[in-house]
């Protein structure tokens, strides 16, 4: 069955405390941002390309233009599942 | 003669061996670090440590595309033994600091270098990417024997326009010119012919639509480069068998916007093509990696020659030993719009007395250290650089106090004015004795 959005947003979660490990977990929510959570440009890269690869996705650069937080990164993810 | 240590990339049978036989890096004659420019500015010091730039190259209003390209070229030409020079048979500029919509920045630099008049001059552009483009067409045209014995001048040659509207772009940009003398007698890299990948598409991350600004989209750029990279790599390990990123190449020197991206480019790649070794990423930045670095961070993006002046910092801050026992370099060129490509060459100790004649370092160390206020009150005349003006005088005043600071005797072309749209120039002996 192919990931729906909770599994996405786990995945995303994941990936970001991985990259920002000094992150509470429950620290990551949908309608937080990266920037917010102290990611940096590379971070942010970082968190989309790990995100990415674990959902074995690619997604053209341009649609990451309308992210603006995690709930619509989830959404652009997902819609490449 | 170097074999290669690693069976993966092996040279064409046959193929002559060509590349780099000289290179130098004109750097500017000021700077600026990069914690002053944060002050200056107001800009947030935490995110120093994620730009990874200690220190930047400044132009002067004296200065321009065409001056820095014959700055970096001339010493490579002067050192030439008697009648080389007219083996001189192509000269390309590569920049996208522009002068005229026809006419070539090449065309100047072809007269104050005294090149042949049987030499082809031509002018390339795609941001940061292009002077590899003309590398690589070089490469095979010196490959193909088409014209034995003959040599290609490549120079990456730019300006910085940015100012306070750029941000923390601002203390990231270079100035100056990387010139690149190409033949089948390499000492600075022998390219691995045939070993390369490119990638190319069209995005908008970044740009210079005036000849007054450059517009950035940082988070599409990073995103680009990295995409690229990622690409690029996979089309070289598509044509070189065994090509392995973790273990084919003994170094990496990639095209340098700021240090962090370089950083961040490399933890991708090993995330993808080494995952297993992701857990000494950090040792292995270190190791492979942090060298080509030492230049780039204390210059700024120098735009296409960057990748040069990453590979010159390799040859002169790696371990001398290891260099002197033949590396393989890994290469990576990228310039926004976009267009990029993944090619590697082998190092050794010649390369290092190869470049070791240019002194790179010390006229790096000789650039005039500006305060902030100092460089501000440049950057109007600057900024007018590319502008087109029919007559115009160069500033020369805002030039002469920071010129007379400056500590080694060299010479100088500056660029003194404009005349009926034609650029005029000058040698000027600094600190003679």
């Amino acid at each position: 069955m192919p990931p729906n959005a909770t599994d996405v947003f786990e995945v995303v979660k994941r990936t970001t405390l991985e990259v920002l490990p000094e992150l509470p977990p429950d620290a990551v929510t949908p309608d937080g941002n990266l920037t917010d959570l102290g990611a940096n440009s590379i971070d942010r890269a970082d968190i989309v390309a790990i995100a990415m690869e674990e959902l074995a996705i690619t997604v053209p650069v341009g649609e990451f233009q309308a992210v603006h937080d995690i709930g619509s990164l989830v959404a652009v993810l997902q819609k490449h599942v | 003669m170097i074999e290669p240590s690693d069976t993966a990339v092996q040279p064409a049978a046959a193929a002559p061996r060509v590349g780099i036989e000289a290179l130098n890096a004109y750097c500017g004659v000021a700077s600026i670090p990069v914690p002053a420019l944060f002050a200056g500015r107001g800009l947030d010091p935490a995110r120093i440590d994620n730009l990874m730039m200690r220190e930047r190259s400044v132009g002067l209003p004296c200065e321009d595309p065409v001056s820095n390209a014959v700055n970096a070229a001339r010493p490579l030409l002067d050192a030439l033994p008697a009648g080389e020079l007219a083996r001189v048979e192509l000269l390309v500029t590569s920049t996208e600091s522009g002068i005229d919509y026809s006419k070539s920045v090449a065309s100047y630099v072809h007269e104050y270098l005294g090149l042949s008049r049987n030499c082809r001059l031509v002018e390339v552009k795609q941001a940061c990417y292009a002077a590899t483009a003309a590398t690589q067409l070089a490469a095979g045209y010196l490959a193909s024997a088409a014209s034995p014995g003959a040599k290609a001048l490549v120079i990456a040659t730019d300006v910085s326009l940015v100012d306070e509207r750029a941000e923390y772009a601002e203390p990231a940009m270079g100035h100056g010119a990387v010139a690149l003398l190409l033949s089948a007698q390499p000492r600075v890299l022998t390219l691995d012919l045939g070993a390369f990948g490119a990638y190319s598409y069209e995005t908008l991350d970044s740009a210079r639509p005036a000849p007054t600004f450059d517009i950035a989209d940082a988070d599409r750029s990073l995103f680009t480069y990295l995409d690229c990279f990622s690409n690029s790599f996979r089309d070289y390990a598509t044509r070189v068998e065994g090509a392995d990123f973790a273990t084919t190449f003994d170094y990496l020197a990639m095209h340098t916007p700021f240090g962090g991206m370089v950083r961040a480019a490399h933890r991708k790649l090993t995330r993808e093509f080494a995952r297993d070794r992701f857990h000494a990423v950090d040792e292995d930045f270190q190791r492979r990696v942090a060298p080509a670095l030492v230049y780039p961070t204390a210059v700024g993006n120098l735009c296409s020659g960057s990748v040069y002046l990453a590979l010159a910092s390799v040859i002169e801050s790696a371990d001398p030993a290891a260099v002197a026992a033949g590396a393989r370099v890994g290469l990576y060129s990228y310039g926004s719009g976009c267009s990029s490509e993944f090619f590697s060459g082998l190092i050794d100790g010649e390369s290092a007395r190869a470049l070791g004649e240019l002194r790179i370092a010390e006229h790096l160390s000789a650039r005039v250290e500006l305060g902030f206020d100092e460089y501000a009150g440049l950057l109007d005349e600057n900024k007018r650089c590319l502008v087109p003006e029919r007559d115009r005088d160069a500033a020369a005043g805002l030039c002469r106090p920071i010129l007379d600071r400056y500590p080694i005797e060299r010479d100088l072309l500056v660029y003194t004015g404009t005349k009926a749209y034609h650029r005029q120039y000058e040698w000027l002996p600094l600190n003679p004795r």
